[in-house]
């Protein structure tokens, strides 16, 4: 059976800063990442003939950007679901898309003023909840953090960890956006004392492992392989792009799962990323792991196959996901450290590792793994230098 | 800003489980054909197909299967520090609601019995520590 293996690139990126006040609408910013993403690649708006958008807690439609850009059509359009699960989701729509000639130049993006807006480390719900909510937010059960802990607090009883294992993530993000200029907490940053002594949020979670909140925007380009040789960037090749959603799958409370501490979700991505772009967790040089809640990043990193359920905790402290360890995580910063744009900031950081241009560049990298969010439906990408 | 309480907006699926929850019943739903309690509420059975259900009582007894103690909070209507647990019922499905009383000394495994919780607009489940039990053994694997 043929797959999607190679057959596209990401041939443009676009980002604005990442600030806690952008002064301007995200439908601008959008714009803004969006243009930036077409000069990158030397395409004009009106080479768009596709878009795919996050479709929860964004209020950018593609019919605002087909009315903003001059658009005279878009003959496809679709939206992922599921917060930040939707990231790579969007660039795997997009690939799909293209691959089977649907569209040929398309757009993703994702823009956010969650700072200085709608803060999602707030509840902003009240009065009479249908759907998944009425299980859980009547009862006090109200935010992303608070649905987290639940998880966090099993992972630590089931294989006897204390929070420093949660601390070491942390740590590592502050340490990687700390030499980012792009980053939210550019020469911030923090040690395990500071994370230790950080305000409990919702026990076992603390401030410091909670991402920062973020006005901003990303956007990328999504060509045929084909396409992308001919245009002005170095083409960085979609080895392989899956969504996955598990069995028992909740809106981030899966509380129904036999393990708590598994991510069903991101162990069926897995498989599927490894079986398109015939690889396995040894074959992967650098990743970038969804990094809302540091705990869920070591069971997306186990998920992922790089450790054995309850061992991400050892390639911390080996220091093997250091800049220079055998495989970097999030040298950009990621959500800890650079800011929140929902996993979108991850694939724009995959992108520039891999055309030698990021702050924090990691010599001769080959591939990237990036994954969306945890404890959601969700997606990930092999992105990779070669068209191998 | 006002910001009301939550509540449940029962629908069509839902709305006896809440029914019962009125009248301080913990009833869920268990399958005709095979017998399976199944959460959250769903017109098929996943293990067998069948639309044929009745609303079981529960015994209301379980143990903590996880549990987070709230510091920062989010919320008008919920006042910080406050304790909330998943329940892993005798029946099976795992169940969220607030501890009653302190979190102190509370772990994974404790055994909890239901207590009732006039919210506004909806009678809840709350949990209470049993004390009097010996302590149940792991949950997990």
């Amino acid at each position: 059976m043929t797959t999607i293996r190679n057959k596209t690139a990401i041939a443009g990126i676009g980002q604005t800063e990442f600030s806690k006040d952008s002064r301007r609408s995200t439908l601008r910013m959008a714009l803004e990442a969006i243009l930036e993403a077409l000069a990158d690649a030397g395409l004009e708006p009106r080479d768009i003939d596709g878009i795919v958008r996050m479709s929860a807690n964004d209020d950018v439609f593609e019919i605002d950007l087909v009315r903003a850009l001059g658009l005279p059509n878009l003959r496809f359009f679709a939206e992922i679901p599921h917060g930040g699960g939707a990231a790579c989701g969007t660039v795997a729509c997009a690939a799909a898309a293209v691959a089977a000639g649907v569209a040929d130049v398309v757009v993703t993006f994702r823009s956010l003023n969650e700072r200085s807006e709608r803060r999602f480390g707030e509840s902003s719900l009240g009065g009479g909840l249908g759907g998944w909510m009425q299980y859980y937010l009547p009862h006090g059960l109200v935010t992303p953090a608070q649905w987290v802990a639940i998880f966090a607090q099993r992972y630590l009883h089931e294989y006897g960890y204390t929070t420093e294992e949660f601390g070491r993530v942390s740590v590592l993000c502050r340490k990687h956006a700390a030499t980012n200029t792009h980053a939210m907490m550019y020469e911030r940053p923090i040690t395990m004392e500071d994370h230790q002594n950080s305000r409990w949020i919702s026990e076992p979670l603390r401030m410091l492992d909670c991402t920062l909140d973020t006005d901003g925007a990303c956007a990328a380009v999504v060509v045929s392989a084909e396409k992308a040789k001919t245009l002005k960037s170095a083409p960085v090749y979609i080895a392989a792009a899956a969504q996955g959603t598990g069995s028992r799958t909740e809106m981030m409370t899966s509380y129904q799962r036999k393990s708590l501490t598994r991510l069903e979700e991101a162990e069926a991505t897995a498989r599927e990323l490894y079986r398109i772009a015939e690889m396995t967790p040894d074959d992967i040089r650098m990743v970038h792991v969804y990094d809302h809640f540091s705990p869920l990043v070591l069971t997306a990193l186990e998920a992922y196959g790089f450790a054995p359920p309850g061992k991400a905790p050892g390639l911390l402290r080996e220091g093997r996901l250091e800049l220079d360890g055998s495989m970097p995580m999030n040298t950009h910063g990621g959500h800890l450290g650079e800011g929140y744009l929902h996993g979108f900031g991850h694939i724009v950081e995959a992108v520039r590792q891999l055309r030698g241009a990021a702050s924090n560049q990691v010599p001769d990298v080959m591939n990237c793994l990036v994954t969306s969010g945890t404890g959601v439906p969700t997606s990930g990408l092999i992105l990779s230098k070669d068209s191998y | 800003m006002e910001l009301a309480r939550p509540y449940p907006r029962p629908d069509r699926d839902t709305a006896p489980f809440w029914e019962a929850q009125r009248h301080h019943e913990l009833r869920l739903q268990r399958c005709s054909g095979c017998g399976m309690f199944r959460f959250p509420v769903t017109p098929l059975c996943p293990e067998c197909r069948s639309f044929d259900f009745e609303w079981a009582p529960c015994s209301g007894r379980g143990a903590i299967y996880s549990y987070t103690v709230v510091h920062h909070q989010t919320h008008p209507a919920f006042a910080v520090p406050y304790t909330i647990v998943l329940v892993e019922l005798e029946e099976g499905p795992r169940l969220i609601g607030q501890l009653r009383g302190s979190s102190d000394g509370l772990v994974i495994g404790a055994r909890v019995g239901v207590e009732w919780d006039e919210a506004p607009n909806q009678s809840l489940p709350v949990w209470a520590i049993e004390t009097d039990l010996p302590a149940a053994p792991q949950v997990s694997e």
